[in-house]
C-alpha cells in the first residue's frame, strides 16, 4: 500500500508541474507578498476551498443555502449536548428560566407576568421577551400540554421538551439573525465590489462565530433574537431607512435591555443624520421610537395598569444587586483582586462610579459618530460602545460579551486581512472568557469542537497544512501556486506588536487551560484559574477597545472600501 | 429587488470580479478529501452525546466477548442477547479494538460480559472514536482513487468520492445509530476501485476480505464472481474454433485461475480456519433463518408494498358484505415486533420464494457481464445485484440499501440518464433511514443533513455527468415524476413528524389513536419503497435495453 501512495505522489506532482507551465496566473506576488490580497481576505482558508467551486454564476445560488444549512446542522449538533442547569435542582439554570417564562406567560394573565413568584426565576427581561415566550409556549402546549403547565412543570427536563426548546432557538435564529447577517454581507460585498462568493465566505465566518453558538444552543438563551434585530437596524441604516432602523433597534432593546449598550451610537448617528439635515426625519424618528416603545408596553398597561409597567421596569434594571456577580472579565471583577470595592464604597457610590467610567468609555466613539456619521464606522463604534459597557458596566454577565462580538464579527466582511485576523482573535478570547461558564454547563466537548471548527474554517490553521502535508493531500488550489502565498497565511496581522501580543495571549490561554486540567488550584485561592482567565481576557478586551477607537479615528474620513 | 434583477446584479459583479480574482480552473484545483474529513470529524464529535441504538451495546458486547473469552467460545457465548453474528474477521477487528481500551474505560464497564451493558460516557466516547478512526480507511481509499484517476476524470471522481464520504447513510447509521459501515464499505470500495484499474487479484482479495468482515456482501458476490471469471480466468476471443476438447482447455487461463483461487482461498483460510471445529455453530449464527420476512419495521422494499396491499385488501374484505371469507383479526401486520408476518389475504411468502426471486434478478443482471465484460457493465450488475437482494431478500434491514448506493455512485457519472434513478434511490433511501433515529433530538438534524446532501450532489453530479449520445430518448416524463416524488418526500417526513408528535402526546385523551401508533412507519416504508422500486425499474430498463450507454 505504501508503495502505491508514493507512486501516486509522483503522478500528481508531475501533473502539478505541468499545470504550472500551462497556467501561470494565480496570485501575483512580489517578494512573497501577495499584491491583490485585499481582494481575498479568506484566501487559502477551508471556507474558501469549500465555496470556491460554487464561483460560476449558475452555481452561486447554492452557496447561500449550503452555508445556512451547515450553520443550522452545527447548531443542532451542539444542541445535543447538555444545557445550563441540567440535572441541578432546585434552581437549575438558564434553560429552566426560559422554560419557566414560557410557562408563566402562557398560564397567567399579563397582569401577573412580572409579579409571579419572583424568587424562582421571575421574569426580568422586557416585554418582547415575554411575548416571544408566550408564542413559543402556546405552540409548545399544542404539542404537549404538560411541558408548560403552571407549577407542575417546574424543573421538567424531558428529552422531547429539550428538543422543542432547542428547536425554538434554532427557529428564532433562522428567522431573525441569519437573514440579517446574510443581507449585511451582501450589502457590503456589493459596495466594496467583492465577488459574491467572498460575501458568502464572510457570511459563513460570521455564522460560525463560536461564542453565540455555544451560548444560544449549548448554554441556552435567545440572544440571537436581540442581536438579529440589531443587525436589522444596522442593515436599515445601510440602506438609509432611518425610521425602520430606529424601530428595529427599539425592538431589540425591547427584547433584551442589554441592547442599550449600543444605544449611544444609534442615538448619535440617527440624531446627526436627522436633526440638522432633515428636520421632518428627526420628528419621524422620534415619533417612531416613542410609538414603538409605547406599543410594546401597551398590553402591560391595558391589562395591569401603570403599576405593571413600573414593576416591569423595576425588574428589568436590577440596580439593587451587586456591582458584579460571577467572575467576569471586566474592570470591577479584575481590579477587585487588589481594591475591595464593596468595603470602600456604598452601592450608590459604586453605581455612580460605574456610570461615569462607562460614559468615559463610550464617549470617543459617540463623539466621532456625531462628527463623522459615516456608515462604515458603525461596526467599530458599536463595538467600542458595547465594550465600554461590558468593561465598566454595573452588574454585567460574562455572556454580555456577545454584544461587542456582534459588531466585531461583522468586520469579517472587511477586505483588510489585519482586521479579519484581529476579529478572529477577539472571538477566540471571548470564547475563552466563557470557558468557566461552559465548563460548569458540561459543554467542554462542544467548547473545544466549536472553537476548533470556527478557527479552522476561517483559515487560522491553514499555515500548518502545506508545510507538513504531502502535496496531494493539501486541499484547495494546487500547491504549486501557493507555496509562497499559502504558507504565510497564519491569519496574524502584519504589525509586529499585534503578532507578538496575539501569540502570547494564545500561549497564556493554553497554559491556563492546561493548569485547569492538570492542577488543582491552591486552597487559598480556589478560583485562581478563573481569575487568571478573567484577567487575561480583561487585558485583551481593553486593548480591543483601544483598537476600535484607534480605527475610528483612522477611518473617519474613509469609505467602505478601506474599512 | 426581483430575483431576475438580483441575478443580473450578481452577474455584473461576477464579471467585474473575474478581472482581478484568479478563477479556479479545473486543473488548478487539488482534489483532496482532507477538508471534508476535518469538518465531518468535528460534526461527528459533536454527535457523541446524542442518541445511540441497541447496536451500540451489541458492539460493546462483542468487544467484551472477544477480549475476555478464548477464540473457541466466541460463537457460543450467549449471556447477552446480542450474540456475535458477524464473520470472524469482524470478530478479530473487535478483538484488536478491545486491546486499545484504556483502564479508565474498562472500569466504566466497557468489557463486561453481562446481559445488559452498564456503561456511561467514557465507553461511548471510546467506541464512537473507534468508528471515526476506523472510517479514516474510507477516506484513504477514496483519496487513492482520486489520485490515480486521469486528469480529465478527476473532477467527476472527486465528486463521487465526496458524495460517499459525506453520505448521510454513514452519518446516520455509523455515527448516530452506531455501526462500522464506513470502515466495512471502504474494503468493498477498494475492491471496486481495483477492478476499475484492472488489478483483478487485488479486487478479488479485497472482496473476499470484505466478505469475511460482513457476510451481507454475499449479495454482491454473483457479480464479482462472473466479472472476475470472465475478464481474468476465461480466455474467449472472437476467432475461437472448436476442434477438439483440447481447444476448450485453451479457453481457461490456468495460471490466472490458480492465482485467483489461491488468493481467495488463503483469505478464507485465515478467516475461518480457527473455527473449523465449530463450523455448525458458526453457520447457525451467521445465517439466522428463524427471523421473519420483514424487519421490525418494514424496510422499503417489495415486501413492504406487498404487506401494504395485503392490509388494504383485508380492510376492503372486512367491510364487504360477504362475511364468509375468513378474515381473522387484523392488527398483527403493522405491530412493531414482527417475528412472523402472516398475510391475511395474499399468499404467504416462504424463504424459498424470496431466494428464487433474488437469484433470478441477480442472474439477469450478471449475464451481460458474462457476454461482454467491461467496468461500466460490472458496476451496473453490482448495483442491480444490490437492488435485487434489497427488494426481494429475506429479512432485509433498511441499512442494506448502502449496498445499492455505493456501487451506483461510481456508475452515475457515466451518463446523465442514470441521474434520475440515482436521485430517486438516494433521496428515498436516506429518508427511509429516518425512523432509525426516532428520538426528537435528531429530527431537525437528519432532515437538514439529508436535504443539504441532496442539494449539493444532485446539482454537482449533474455538472460532471456525461451527456448521453441519445439524449432525445430520455423519458422526460419519468424525470418530472421523480422530481415531484422527491419534493413529496419532504412533505411526507414533516407530516409523519407531526403525526408522531400528535399521537404520542394525545393518546390519553383519544384512545383510538393507539391504533395508529405505527401508521407513520407504514407511510414511510410504502412511500420510500415506491421510490426505490421506481429507480430500480429505471436503471433496469437502461441496463437491459439501452446499448450505447454500456459501451
Amino acid at each position: 500500500m505504501g508503495k502505491k501512495i508514493k507512486k501516486n505522489t509522483k503522478i500528481s506532482s508531475s501533473a502539478h508541474s505541468k499545470n504550472e507551465s500551462s497556467l501561470s496566473f494565480p496570485i501575483p506576488t512580489k517578494n512573497g507578498v501577495i499584491l491583490n490580497e485585499k481582494k481575498e481576505a479568506f484566501y487559502a482558508s477551508p471556507l474558501y476551498d469549500f465555496l470556491s467551486p460554487l464561483r460560476p454564476v449558475n452555481h452561486q445560488w447554492g452557496a447561500e443555502y449550503i452555508i445556512v444549512f451547515f450553520a443550522l446542522i452545527i447548531r443542532c449538533a451542539v444542541g445535543l449536548g447538555s444545557f445550563s442547569g441540567y440535572k441541578d435542582p432546585p434552581m437549575h439554570g438558564d434553560f429552566e428560566a426560559q422554560r419557566h417564562w414560557l410557562e408563566i406567560t402562557t398560564s397567567l394573565p399579563i397582569s401577573k407576568w412580572y409579579y409571579y413568584n419572583l424568587e424562582y426565576w421571575g421574569l426580568d427581561y422586557p416585554p418582547l421577551t415575554a411575548y416571544h415566550s408566550y408564542v413559543l409556549g402556546y405552540l409548545g402546549s399544542l404539542i404537549n400540554s404538560s411541558w408548560f403547565k403552571l407549577d407542575d412543570s417546574r424543573g421538567l427536563e424531558t428529552l422531547d421538551l429539550k428538543s422543542y426548546m432547542r428547536f425554538t432557538v434554532i427557529l428564532s435564529e433562522a428567522l431573525l439573525y441569519i437573514p440579517g447577517i446574510i443581507y449585511f454581507c451582501k450589502w457590503i460585498g456589493k459596495h466594496t465590489h467583492e465577488s459574491p462568493i467572498n460575501q458568502y465566505i464572510a457570511a459563513a465566518a460570521i455564522l460560525f462565530q463560536p461564542a453565540l453558538i455555544l451560548i444560544d444552543h449549548g448554554h441556552f438563551q435567545y440572544n440571537s433574537v436581540m442581536l438579529g434585530l440589531t443587525v436589522y437596524a444596522i442593515n436599515n441604516i445601510l440602506d438609509d431607512y432611518y425610521v425602520p432602523a430606529a424601530i428595529c433597534f427599539v425592538l431589540s432593546i425591547g427584547f433584551k435591555q442589554m441592547a442599550l449598550f449600543y444605544s449611544p451610537i444609534f442615538f448619535a448617528f440617527l440624531l446627526r443624520q436627522s436633526l440638522f439635515i432633515n428636520f421632518p426625519r428627526f420628528i419621524l424618528i422620534s415619533v417612531a421610537t416613542v410609538l414603538t416603545f409605547f406599543a410594546m408596553f401597551v398590553p402591560l398597561y391595558v391589562f395591569g395598569g401603570l403599576d405593571n409597567v413600573l414593576q416591569c421596569l423595576h425588574r428589568i434594571f436590577p440596580f439593587q444587586r451587586g456591582i458584579f456577580e460571577d467572575k467576569v472579565a471586566n474592570f470591577w471583577c479584575v481590579s477587585n483582586i487588589v481594591i475591595k470595592y464593596r468595603e470602600l464604597f456604598t452601592l450608590d457610590e459604586l453605581k455612580m462610579l460605574s456610570l461615569v467610567l462607562t460614559f468615559i468609555g463610550f464617549l470617543p466613539a459617540f463623539v466621532i459618530i456625531l462628527l463623522y456619521p459615516k456608515k462604515h464606522l458603525i461596526p467599530y463604534a458599536l463595538a467600542s460602545s458595547s465594550l465600554s459597557f461590558y468593561l465598566f458596566g454595573f452588574q454585567v454577565h460574562e455572556k454580555t460579551i456577545l454584544l461587542p462580538l456582534l459588531p466585531l464579527s461583522l468586520l469579517y466582511t472587511s477586505s483588510d486581512r489585519n482586521v479579519v485576523s484581529l476579529v478572529s482573535w477577539v472571538n477566540n478570547i471571548a470564547v475563552f472568557s466563557l470557558w468557566p461558564l461552559l465548563k460548569k454547563d458540561g459543554l467542554c466537548l462542544q467548547y473545544f469542537a466549536i472553537l476548533y471548527l470556527s478557527n479552522w474554517l476561517i483559515g487560522n490553521f491553514s499555515f500548518i497544512t502545506p508545510r507538513f502535508f504531502p502535496k496531494w493531500l493539501t486541499p484547495g488550489p494546487s500547491v504549486s501556486d501557493v507555496s509562497v502565498a499559502y504558507r504565510r497565511r497564519s491569519l496574524l496581522p502584519n504589525s509586529l506588536f499585534w503578532k507578538v501580543f496575539i501569540v502570547l495571549s494564545y500561549i497564556i490561554m493554553g497554559a491556563i487551560h492546561l493548569c485547569d486540567f492538570l492542577l488543582a488550584p491552591p486552597d487559598k485561592y480556589p478560583d485562581l484559574w478563573v481569575l487568571l482567565n478573567s484577567a487575561l481576557c480583561f487585558g485583551c478586551f481593553v486593548l480591543v477597545w483601544l483598537w476600535t477607537n484607534y480605527k475610528l479615528v483612522l477611518l473617519r474620513n474613509k469609505t467602505f472600501k478601506s474599512y | 429587488m426581483t430575483t431576475a434583477g438580483k441575478k443580473e446584479n450578481l452577474k455584473q459583479l461576477q464579471e467585474r470580479g473575474k478581472a482581478t480574482i484568479p478563477t479556479n480552473n479545473v486543473e488548478s484545483r487539488n482534489y483532496s478529501l482532507w477538508n471534508f474529513w476535518v469538518a465531518l470529524t468535528v460534526l461527528k464529535i459533536l454527535l457523541f452525546p446524542g442518541y445511540y441504538s441497541t447496536d451500540f451495546d451489541v458492539h460493546r458486547n462483542w468487544m467484551a466477548i472477544t477480549n475476555k473469552l478464548p477464540l473457541t467460545e466466541w460463537y457460543f457465548e450467549a449471556t447477552n442477547q446480542w450474540t456475535l453474528d458477524y464473520p470472524p474477521f469482524f470478530a478479530y477487528f473487535e478483538y484488536i479494538l478491545s486491546k486499545f481500551v484504556p483502564k479508565y474505560v474498562i472500569d466504566d464497564g466497557c468489557l463486561d460480559i453481562v446481559e445488559v451493558g452498564h456503561f456511561s460516557f467514557p465507553t461511548i466516547f471510546f467506541q464512537r472514536s473507534t468508528v471515526i478512526i476506523s472510517e479514516i480507511l474510507l477516506f484513504v481509499v477514496l483519496q487513492i482513487f482520486i489520485n490515480k484517476s486521469k486528469i480529465n476524470e478527476r473532477a467527476a471522481n472527486f465528486i463521487v468520492a465526496s458524495s460517499i464520504v459525506l453520505s448521510p447513510g454513514f452519518l446516520i447509521i455509523d455515527h448516530i445509530h452506531f455501526q462500522y459501515n464506513g470502515f466495512l464499505f471502504s474494503i468493498l470500495i477498494a475492491s471496486i476501485i481495483s477492478a476499475k484499474f484492472e488489478h483483478y487479484l487485488t479486487c478479488a482479495f479485497f472482496f473476499t476480505v470484505a466478505l469475511c468482515f460482513k457476510h451481507i456482501y454475499l449479495y454482491l458476490a454473483p457479480s464479482f464472481f462472473v466479472f472476475l471469471l470472465r475478464v481474468y480466468v476465461l480466455n474467449i476471443h472472437k476467432n475461437f474454433e472448436f476442434k477438439s476438447y483440447k481447444s476448450l482447455f485453451g479457453l481457461i487461463r490456468w495460471y490466472n485461475l490458480v492465482k485467483l483461487s489461491f488468493v481467495v482461498l488463503s483469505v478464507l483460510l485465515v478467516c475461518f480456519a480457527p473455527f473449523i471445529g465449530s463450523y455448525k455453530q458458526l453457520l447457525v449464527r451467521l445465517f439466522p433463518f428463524s427471523r421473519g420476512l420483514t424487519h421490525s419495521y418494514w424496510a422499503p422494499n417489495f415486501w413492504a408494498v406487498y404487506s401494504f396491499l395485503d392490509k388494504v385488501l383485508a380492510m376492503i374484505l372486512k367491510t364487504s358484505p360477504k362475511k364468509d371469507i375468513g378474515v381473522p383479526n387484523i392488527n398483527t401486520g403493522t405491530r412493531g415486533l414482527v417475528q412472523d408476518v402472516e398475510f391475511l389475504v395474499l399468499p404467504q411468502i416462504e424463504p424459498k420464494i424470496t431466494f428464487i426471486l433474488t437469484l433470478f434478478y441477480q442472474m439477469i443482471a450478471t449475464f451481460p457481464v458474462l457476454f461482454c465484460p467491461n467496468f461500466k457493465r460490472f458496476l451496473g450488475s453490482l448495483t442491480l445485484c444490490g437492488y435485487a437482494s434489497f427488494l426481494f431478500g429475506w429479512h432485509v434491514h433498511e441499512k442494506a440499501i448502502l449496498l445499492v448506493i455505493i456501487p451506483f455512485s461510481f456508475l452515475v457519472i457515466s451518463d446523465r440518464r442514470l441521474l434520475t434513478p440515482f436521485r430517486l434511490v438516494t433521496s428515498a433511501s436516506y429518508v427511509s433511514l429516518f425512523p432509525l433515529l426516532f428520538t426528537s433530538q435528531d429530527f431537525l438534524l437528519k432532515i437538514l443533513y439529508v436535504s443539504v446532501w441532496c442539494l449539493i450532489f444532485f446539482f454537482s453530479l449533474r455538472d460532471v455527468t456525461k451527456i448521453s449520445s441519445s439524449v432525445e430518448r430520455r423519458v422526460w416524463f419519468f424525470d418530472r415524476i421523480a422530481l415531484v416524488y422527491i419534493i413529496g418526500l419532504l412533505f411526507m417526513v414533516l407530516a409523519c413528524g407531526f403525526l408522531d408528535a400528535f399521537v404520542a402526546n394525545h393518546q390519553e385523551n383519544y384512545k383510538f389513536l393507539a391504533k395508529y401508533e405505527f401508521l407513520s412507519l407504514m407511510i414511510y416504508s410504502v412511500y420510500c419503497s415506491m421510490g426505490i422500486i421506481g429507480s430500480w425499474l429505471g436503471l433496469s430498463w437502461l441496463y437491459n435495453f439501452d446499448e450505447p450507454l454500456w459501451e
